[in-house]
């Protein structure tokens, strides 16, 4: 390609950036504006100088990677021959003294490029080496409760991130859901993180919605998801076993959750010897930039392949974002303009479910959001890290010695 | 197929119509698409069995996503390249939104083409015309921002926005050219202009047979999918209308056949009586400045232009042709347009209402044919569980019933 979109360059620009392009394959890191390489190299006359995005994306990888030369010469090729995915900023030409454009993207130094921008380029990248990885086998996670066990009958229900671990723990424990007449068991948590433990898992399921767009429908809808609805969990729970069985358990954080229920439930959580959990629990604690990311990527396998190719490398992905285990405990709240209606939802959570009179084991209050603290959209630079370290590490050599 | 067909003598020659939006491209794709039979039958492919798949391929290889439609898109690019390589003979591709292709989107779209003849053709029209046009567009497909604030966006020369980055990948004339020519010869590069307001009906249309070589088959220039533009009133009604609808209240679908469809292209587009929108001063005076640049760099490229440069040079405002704000506009007129919006929205409930009455009676004859085909078991189990809802035995029966049935197993 002729790369005519810089219409005036002095002398040297493209044998600048053709010397710093091959410093960054082989993992250097200098950054353009201090790159004072060997500028006679001869350049291809085919080549186009790449992007500043890609280009800044390969010098972030090389500062963390590990990798041998030849599988980082790979996955700088990869970055550097593909743009990025969706709507996002136009390939930008680099900054070079004396340069001038009369058409064409505005030329820039690498190390301003948005995050934003070096997040798109990347999961592009990502979800490329994902597509191009083996796929691991997936191995069943269904626990089946035993015909003759002291576990009382239970079921538990709530936001999908802390039921999913809560079940897990209880299983490891060998105490399964089930049985007949059971007692419903109700995690009950602050709305705002109900609703981020919604997002979460509908990410991990395939969507592509941002966080900011999942609050504001719901808000404009007036509606919770049906996972933090608790009122209309507690009310269905009730039709079906009673109000008397429907214990409401308040956990603080979704650490606490197991030792909660399984005190509601009188449950010892000591683990139990026969029992054997193959593989992650279906929906997995990620932090907000790792379920960012996981959606980011999700845009891309929506366009790039049919859905039954797609869940396993989400799958995949977002196992390997949980185990980085990088911001974990982390979450979100809603956007300040939806404070008021979240507190609204909280207090009328609170007061239905206390005017139902089911037995509640803790403060109920817990489901009034809170807010301080809190980020309300996800850390572009933490998602650009998780993006870096994932690429890196679906890039490195596979199990048997050879690259992935 | 009957007649002559593909010409197996002569390498396959591509023609990529890459843009740009508001050109007249969905009247060409139209006429090509109802005319493809005819086409084919002199040898020239359009390849396509539904009228948007060229735009279903370019989301594939732009990777973009469309409001769900992207996941039809899977593949398209592919499949395209594929039909495009097994003929021999002319083909056209065209969309308007390849125009915003990246040069490494572009490489493998050539490249998806083998070894055929590769001509890129490109529609542009002035910047005074097009800029306003832009707007438009985006608040048809749910934008909310301000015409001025879209203005500001566009001539800010840092494009850091997704929306300048947009606005000049599919209209900066000189560079789509060169991103999507750069690696061809010049003459396989054409660039064809619209003709200024006033020119003959059918020169644009004229000019786009001439490039893609259709000359000699007299198709007819009409087109099924029009895509008219709103007055001033019209445009900043439906930008409100975005606001209240957008986070969830419609969804894509429902989108673009009640807003984008029913109300903006069938309902309010007929107002035609309502002031246009141009540009403020400050803008056009930018805009003519910077033709005048595109101008004088195209002039020194060796592009196949059909039409005139000079046809990019926006004309003088018209005697008397007062600026029309869009983000000030004159409210009676957006009531009038509202009025219209509610009155031709309740004749489409009303519409959809009698159909759902005449579902409804089909539904239910269907299930009483359903209930006669069923044996007498299932109409005792059907009475029972009706019962439980008075008789408490009878609830307690359907309780056992259902625990005994439940589920025994959870997943961890």
């Amino acid at each position: 390609m002729s790369g005519r979109a810089v219409t005036s360059r002095p002398a040297g620009y493209r044998e600048a950036a053709w010397s710093w392009t091959q410093h960054l394959r082989s993992a250097g890191s200098t950054p353009w504006p201090a790159w004072t390489g060997d500028p006679g190299q001869p350049v291809p006359g085919d080549w186009a100088v790449p992007g500043a995005a890609q280009l800044e994306l390969v010098r972030r990888l090389a500062e963390r990677s590990e990798l041998d030369v030849r599988s980082f010469a790979r996955l700088a090729d990869l970055v550097l021959n593909r743009s990025g995915p969706g709507r996002g900023l136009a390939q930008q030409p680099l900054a070079w003294p004396g340069a001038t454009t009369s058409f064409g993207p505005p030329p820039t130094d690498p190390g301003e490029v948005p995050l934003e921008e070096l997040v798109r380029v990347g999961v592009g990248a990502l979800t490329e080496l994902l597509l191009a990885a083996p796929q691991a086998a997936v191995a069943p996670t269904s626990v089946r409760r035993r015909l003759l066990t002291r576990t009382p009958a239970f079921e538990l229900d709530g936001s999908p991130v802390t039921t999913s671990a809560v079940r897990r723990a209880l299983a490891r424990a060998g105490h399964v859901e089930g049985g007949r007449a059971p007692r419903a068991v109700i995690v009950v948590e602050p709305v705002d993180q109900a609703l981020f433990q919604a997002w979460s898992a509908r990410a991990q399921a395939g969507a592509a919605v941002r966080w900011r767009g999942f609050a504001h429908r719901w808000a404009a809808r007036r509606l919770l998801p049906p996972s933090a609805d608790l009122p209309a969990l507690a009310r269905q729970w009730a039709d079906r076993v009673g109000a008397d069985n429907v214990h409401l358990v308040v956990v603080p954080t979704p650490r606490s959750a197991a030792a909660l229920v399984g005190d509601a439930l009188g449950l010892d959580l000591a683990p139990s010897r026969g029992v054997r959990l193959a593989g992650p629990p279906p929906v997995l604690p990620l932090s907000p930039a790792a379920v960012d990311v996981v959606r980011r990527v999700n845009a891309v396998l929506d366009v790039r392949v049919p859905g039954p190719r797609r869940a396993g490398r989400r799958r995949a992905l977002a196992a390997m974002l949980a185990a980085f285990r990088e911001g974990t405990g982390q979450t979100l709240t809603v956007p300040p303009p939806l404070r008021d209606w979240a507190r609204e939802q909280g207090q009328r959570a609170v007061e239905e479910l206390t005017s139902a009179g089911y037995p509640v084991h803790g403060r109920l209050a817990g489901a009034v959001p809170r807010f301080q603290g809190l980020a309300w959209h996800p850390s572009r630079a933490e998602a650009l890290d998780l993006v870096v370290q994932a690429c890196l590490t679906v890039a490195g050599p596979s199990p048997e010695g050879g690259a992935s | 197929m009957t007649g002559a067909g593909p010409d197996r003598s002569r390498p396959t020659r591509v023609l990529v119509h890459v843009g740009a939006p508001k050109t007249g491209t969905s009247f060409v794709q139209d006429v090509l698409w109802l005319n493809r039979e005819l086409l084919a039958e002199q040898g020239i492919l359009y390849p396509a069995d539904r009228f948007d798949e060229h735009f279903l391929a370019a989301l594939d290889l732009l990777e973009l996503q469309w409001g769900g439609l992207e996941a039809q898109a899977v593949g398209a690019w592919d499949r395209l390249a594929a039909r495009v390589r097994e003929w021999e003979g002319t083909v056209v591709v065209s969309h308007e939104i390849l125009a915003t292709a990246s040069r490494q989107q572009v490489r493998r779209a050539l490249e998806s083409f083998g070894d055929a003849e590769v001509h890129v053709v490109l529609s542009a029209r002035d910047l005074v015309r097009q800029i306003p046009a832009e707007w438009q567009e985006n608040v048809k497909h749910r934008r909310t921002l301000g015409y001025r604030d879209f203005l500001d966006t566009i001539m800010d020369e840092s494009r850091t926005t997704e929306l300048a980055s947009w606005f000049w990948g599919v209209q900066e004339v000189p560079d789509v050219l060169d991103r999507w020519g750069g690696t061809l010869p010049d003459d396989r590069v054409h660039l064809v202009t619209v003709p200024k307001p006033g020119a003959p009906r059918d020169l644009l249309w004229h000019r786009f047979e001439s490039v893609l070589g259709l000359q000699s088959l007299g198709l007819a220039p009409v087109t099924t999918r029009a895509n008219p533009s709103l007055g001033v009133p019209e445009t900043a009604l439906l930008r409100r209308i975005n606001a209240r609808v957008n986070d969830g209240v419609l969804v894509g679908d429902d989108y673009r056949q009640l807003v984008r469809e029913l109300l903006a292209h069938r309902t309010l587009s007929e107002r035609t009586s309502s002031p246009r929108l141009g540009l403020p001063d400050d803008v056009r005076r930018w805009a003519v400045e910077l033709s005048a640049a595109w101008i004088d760099l195209l002039s020194g490229r060796g592009y196949d232009v059909v039409g005139s440069l000079d046809e990019l040079r926006p004309d003088p405002p018209g005697e008397g042709a007062a600026f029309s704000d869009p983000d000030r506009p004159d409210e009676a007129a957006v009531a009038d347009a509202a009025v219209l919006s509610v009155v031709t929205l309740l004749g489409e409930a009303s519409r959809l209402q009698q159909s759902e009455r005449r579902l409804q009676t089909e539904l239910e004859a269907t299930y009483q044919e359903l209930e006669r085909s069923r044996g007498p078991w299932f109409r005792v189990k059907r009475r029972l569980v009706l019962a439980a809802d008075d008789h408490r035995l009878a609830a307690v029966g359907l309780q056992v019933y259902r625990s005994l049935r439940g589920r025994s197993s959870r997943s961890a």
